[in-house]
């Protein structure tokens, strides 16, 4: 469960988030839809303690990220990149990650086999293209079987087998009971694969709810977002 | 704790900059020995060489690079950019959500480069003070075990040194330039002696009296010295841990 209740975000002197509050919730899908630079990414980094918001919470749990003991058990999260130094092998990347949070070596070779990455676990990640470090990233937030997964436009770069293969790992893992809430631009992508939206626009949630109740009257996801972000006018 | 400093050796020594710095260090002190073994045994000979219980030691300086080489790699790995296709991507997104308790997270890195940095120095002063009795054999003393321990530990804080500064700049290069221009090519902090006595309590050249007899023109006692520069290296770590813990990642 994860529960964000009132964060606001200033960088400088740009507000980024104004009293961002959504929850996701165990056995659901959740996306997090908005335009680019709408807050999708600074909402996540804050829930994940990368960034620090200057009010408000962000929970999972009941408990901020860095408050959990080996947190890779928690939460498994997916941001920009493999996540990996370039000169590093896959699987030499993934064990120190294991190590760092007391995980059992052979979870490694688990999680490169889960996201198909086996046959090129000895390969330095700076070799690999944007879709193999996805899936890298992917492995890596996996390590821990966390009962939360948070991930950041986790079909970027992959092929249509990778999205089809992403669209169904998330299906299952909330079938399975897990917390996933993803990020997406992508309003085709979420409509397929999301239980609940919440729709983000120049740092405020504009909607939230079902995939149904956020759709209402209109034809599509689609309409409805733009319907509820576009309140400037489209100017193409 | 114990698994976040295996975690962080592990990353360490799974870099091939690291190894670099190690291996240079390791190799560049005692090939100097060899370069320089005409030129002092003629200084020996004819008394223009200072103390000669300092030779060995002096011929250790440039393994010192392999220290700093560790601290600032330890550092600007994390903040490498993973890809061009991903512009946000550092491998310190991984480090942070892997291990978010910052303080905690800097404390097992600080604890994985001195270890690595100790061994290190170990086996370079060895080998150069061994090198430099077989060389110089009878010409200077053997070398004294707490000099030696002296040495080690210039080599830790430097090491430390280097870690703090690039945590401060978030960038290795800046450290880099600054500590190599500073210790092999001009040393801003030697010159500074020459306006103030007090530079020569910089905390790069004042480490050096742990170990050293004949270092500029000031005498500073070796504890005092150790302790000088104990005190520079805990202040600029004070500083990087408190602006670390401060910044979004």
């Amino acid at each position: 469960m994860i529960t964000i209740d009132g964060v606001t975000k200033i960088r400088g002197r740009t507000r980024i988030l104004h009293e961002v509050s959504f929850t996701a919730r165990p056995g659901r899908v959740t996306g997090f839809l908005g335009p680019n630079g709408a807050g999708k990414t600074s909402t996540l980094r804050v829930l994940l303690g990368l960034d620090r918001p200057q009010a408000g919470t962000a929970l999972i749990d009941g408990r901020r990220y860095a408050d959990h003991d080996r947190p890779l058990t928690v939460a498994g999260a997916l941001l920009d990149g493999s996540g990996a130094h370039r000169s590093r092998s896959a699987r030499a990347h993934l064990r120190w990650v294991a190590a760092s949070n007391g995980l059992p070596r052979a979870r490694v070779e688990e999680v490169l086999d889960l996201v198909g990455l086996s046959a090129d676990a000895g390969k330095r990640a700076g070799r690999f293209s944007l879709g193999m470090g996805r899936r890298l990233g992917l492995a890596t937030a996996l390590l821990g079987d966390p009962p939360v997964l948070i991930l950041d436009e986790p079909v970027n770069g992959l092929d249509p087998a990778g999205i089809r293969w992403m669209r169904t790992f998330l299906r299952d893992s909330a079938a399975t009971g897990r917390t996933v809430l993803l990020s997406s631009h992508l309003m085709g992508e979420l409509a397929e694969t999301a239980d609940d939206v919440v729709i983000i626009d120049r740092g405020r949630v504009v909607a939230a709810g079902t995939l149904a109740e956020v759709v209402g009257e209109h034809a599509t996801l689609e309409d409805a977002f733009l319907d509820r972000t576009a309140s400037e006018g489209v100017s193409w | 704790m114990v698994s976040l400093v295996r975690a962080e050796l592990r990353k360490l020594l799974g870099l091939r900059t690291a190894w670099v710095g190690m291996v240079a260090g390791l190799v560049a002190a005692p090939a100097l020995v060899f370069v320089n073994a005409p030129a002092t045994r003629r200084a020996l000979a004819d008394g223009t060489w200072g103390d000669p219980s300092d030779l060995g030691f002096q011929s250790l300086g440039i393994g010192l690079l392999g220290a700093m080489i560790l601290g600032v790699v330890a550092v600007s790995s994390e903040y490498t950019s993973t890809g061009e296709d991903s512009p946000d991507g550092r491998q310190l997104i991984t480090t942070l959500t892997a291990a978010p308790r910052r303080h905690r997270l800097l404390a097992a890195k600080g604890a994985a480069l001195t270890l690595v940095v100790a061994v290190q120095g170990t086996l370079t002063a060895v080998a150069t003070l061994g090198l430099v009795e077989m060389v110089h054999g009878a010409a200077i003393p053997s070398p004294a075990p707490a000099r030696v321990a002296g040495a080690v530990l210039y080599w830790v804080l430097l090491g430390l040194l280097a870690y703090a500064i690039t945590l401060i700049f978030r960038n290795g290069v800046v450290t880099l330039t600054v500590l190599i221009v500073n210790s092999s090519m001009v040393s801003v902090s030697y010159l500074l002696t020459k306006v103030t006595p007090l530079a020569a309590y910089l905390p790069d050249i004042v480490g050096a009296h742990m170990f050293l007899r004949d270092v500029g023109d000031v005498r500073i006692a070796p504890v005092t010295a150790g302790l000088v520069m104990t005190a520079w290296v805990a202040a600029l770590l004070g500083l990087a841990a408190w602006l670390f813990q401060r910044r979004d990642a």
